[in-house]
């Protein structure tokens, strides 16, 4: 019983991980962009959401509204007004770049926020839980699962069905053919680093509720995003989501052995995952399932 | 007078100079036709007029209108449109998510889905198909219904017939009559010279970046045709 409650943890922190992983994915399989500033934007959103929570009608929960709005145009203007100039067929200088924006941005949240460890209140859900099939789990752990599941759900079903996610795929397919077609692949680029910046701002003030962050979080967040990424099969979309899961699972099975071991299991698998299948969970399945 | 007009146009590939003073006109309604052997900078010609080549100099005109510095999104808007060397279809997109993207050059005019279904029949039974799991010959006609969907005046096509087996070849250019007839001026790349003769008003042959021959199909004779085409003028009497 120990260990079923031990997995739907891994999976409810898992969902979490997902989101984190789904904006660095989706902007790379867009744009072919690395952000690298993503991690510590995830840090900005969660202290954002510290300081917006309070002001929250009905559920501190609800803060994640605002902040993806505020993250959204966040990532309209540093597609726009930064990485938009250094794109070509080098990536080195987005990476660069973006790394300097990480540097900034950390350094100026040590100085106006301090290095202490902080933490959203979410109020009494933070203690509630539920019975389920015998095991007793938190109520917040499993809303915010529910909210991942939700978020990739919309993101893909808006990305299929609607007009602007028709355009999105197209840029992602060959942003050169789509301007024959009267498209400004700048402003879809804008428009995704909009989208990949308030879900990782979603991700991050989530993160923000059931744990406690500080400003040096940041390359954490950045290193589970990779790792999600890779793991999931770069780009792929629901890949993403079990590469999410199976970390979140192998951190709280191993923590349960081993507590000193942190997230050091999970880097292992990821390994392994890298060497067995470099093309991750998207591809393993492609090549055994599908068997192409 | 002419719809679209190059002048004087030189392109380069960092120092590399693949176009050279090249020259051309296009009237309305007309279909002209650029033959040349590999290398000789058609390609090159095109990508420039529509805004994807790198540095040039020169003059580009559309309607009156230098476009020379314009992006190709506002190219494409303004109502001339590209069918890529390639094909280069969106690979992971049905084939009418691939014909819906043309909506975006938001110009209303005759051709829609359904006349593009009406034009190729096979693409209305294969809409929900994966564009990159269709035959080569399946694929050119997204590409060529992908281009019309944004109701262009002007379709430049490089290499329609790259590839494909000669009775789809056949099948694709009969199809030239129905889109010129409906108000499309053409451009055609065509290593085929006789293909390029038979379909086009108009020829040019470009030989290391530059014309080396242009004239009406009728009056230019085989000879003058291969001279131009090899560069083996001074060889010939
Ligand atoms: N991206 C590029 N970088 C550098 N050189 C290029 C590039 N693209 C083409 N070239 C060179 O420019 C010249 C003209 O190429 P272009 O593709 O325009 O020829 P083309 O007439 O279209 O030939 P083909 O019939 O093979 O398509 C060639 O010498 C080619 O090697
Ligand atoms: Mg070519």
């Amino acid at each position: 019983m120990i260990w079923l409650e031990t997995i739907a943890n891994g999976i409810f922190l898992g969902g979490l991980y997902a989101l984190i992983g789904l904006g660095l994915g989706f902007a790379f399989g867009v744009m072919r962009v690395v952000n690298v500033a993503q991690g510590d934007f995830i840090v900005a959103a969660a202290f954002i959401g510290l300081y917006l929570a309070p002001w929250v009608p009905i559920n501190p929960i609800l803060v994640i509204v605002p902040v993806a709005v505020i993250a959204f145009l966040i990532g309209i203007a540093l597609q726009r007004l930064l990485i938009n100039r250094v794109l070509g067929h080098d990536q080195i200088p987005q990476i660069l770049l973006t790394f300097g924006v990480a540097i900034v941005l950390r350094n100026a949240m040590v100085a106006g926020f301090g290095a202490n460890s902080q933490s959203i209140d979410v109020g009494a859900m933070r203690f509630l839980g539920f019975n389920l099939l015998g095991i007793r789990l938190g109520v917040l752990p499993a809303v915010i699962l529910v909210i991942a599941l939700l978020l990739f759900a919309a993101l893909h079903l808006w990305l299929h069905r609607s007009r602007l996610g028709r355009l999105i795929r197209a840029t992602a397919d060959d942003y050169q053919v789509v301007q024959l077609q009267g498209v400004s692949y700048r402003r879809v680029f804008a428009i995704a680093m909009g989208i990949a910046m308030a879900l990782s701002a979603v991700a991050g003030v989530l993160l923000a509720m059931r744990g406690s962050f500080t400003p040096y979080s940041g390359a954490d967040r950045l290193l589970i995003a990779f790792e999600v990424v890779v793991i999931g099969g770069l780009g792929s979309f629901w890949g993403m989501f079990f590469g999410g899961m199976l970390l979140g699972i192998t951190q709280l099975v191993a923590l349960k052995l081993d507590p000193a071991s942190g997230l050091m299991y999970g880097h292992i698998v990821f390994f392994i995952i890298l060497i067995l299948s470099p093309n991750g969970l998207a591809g393993a399945f492609r090549r055994v399932v599908l068997r192409k | 007078m002419s719809l679209l007009s190059v002048e004087n146009l030189d392109v380069f590939y960092g120092d590399f100079r693949a176009v050279r003073g090249a020259h051309l006109e296009l009237a309305a309604g007309q279909t002209i036709a650029i033959i040349g052997a590999n290398g000789a900078g058609k390609s090159t010609l095109l990508n420039a007029i529509v805004g994807l080549s790198g540095r040039k100099s020169g003059s580009i005109r559309f309607d009156g209108r230098d476009i020379g510095r314009e992006p190709t999104d506002r190219i494409a808007r303004a109502g001339i449109t590209m069918v890529p060397e390639g094909r280069r279809l969106f690979g992971s997109l049905t084939v009418e998510d691939n014909l819906l993207v043309g909506l975006a050059a938001e110009r209303p005019g005759p051709w829609t889905l359904e006349a593009v279904y009406a034009l190729f029949p096979r693409l209305g039974e294969l809409s929900k198909m994966t564009a990159g799991s269709l035959s080569g010959g399946q694929q050119q006609m997204v590409s060529i219904g992908r281009a019309l969907m944004t109701n262009p005046r002007v379709l430049l096509c490089d290499e329609i017939s790259l590839g494909l087996a000669p009775k789809i070849i056949g099948d694709i250019y009969r199809c030239f009559e129905t889109i010129t007839a409906s108000g499309v001026s053409v451009v055609l790349i065509e290593q085929n010279v006789v293909q390029a003769c038979a379909a086009a008003d108009y020829v040019y042959c470009m030989l290391e970046g530059h014309m080396s021959l242009e004239g009406r199909p009728e009056d230019l004779s085989q000879a003058q045709i291969t001279a131009a085409y090899f560069g083996t003028g001074e060889a010939l009497p």
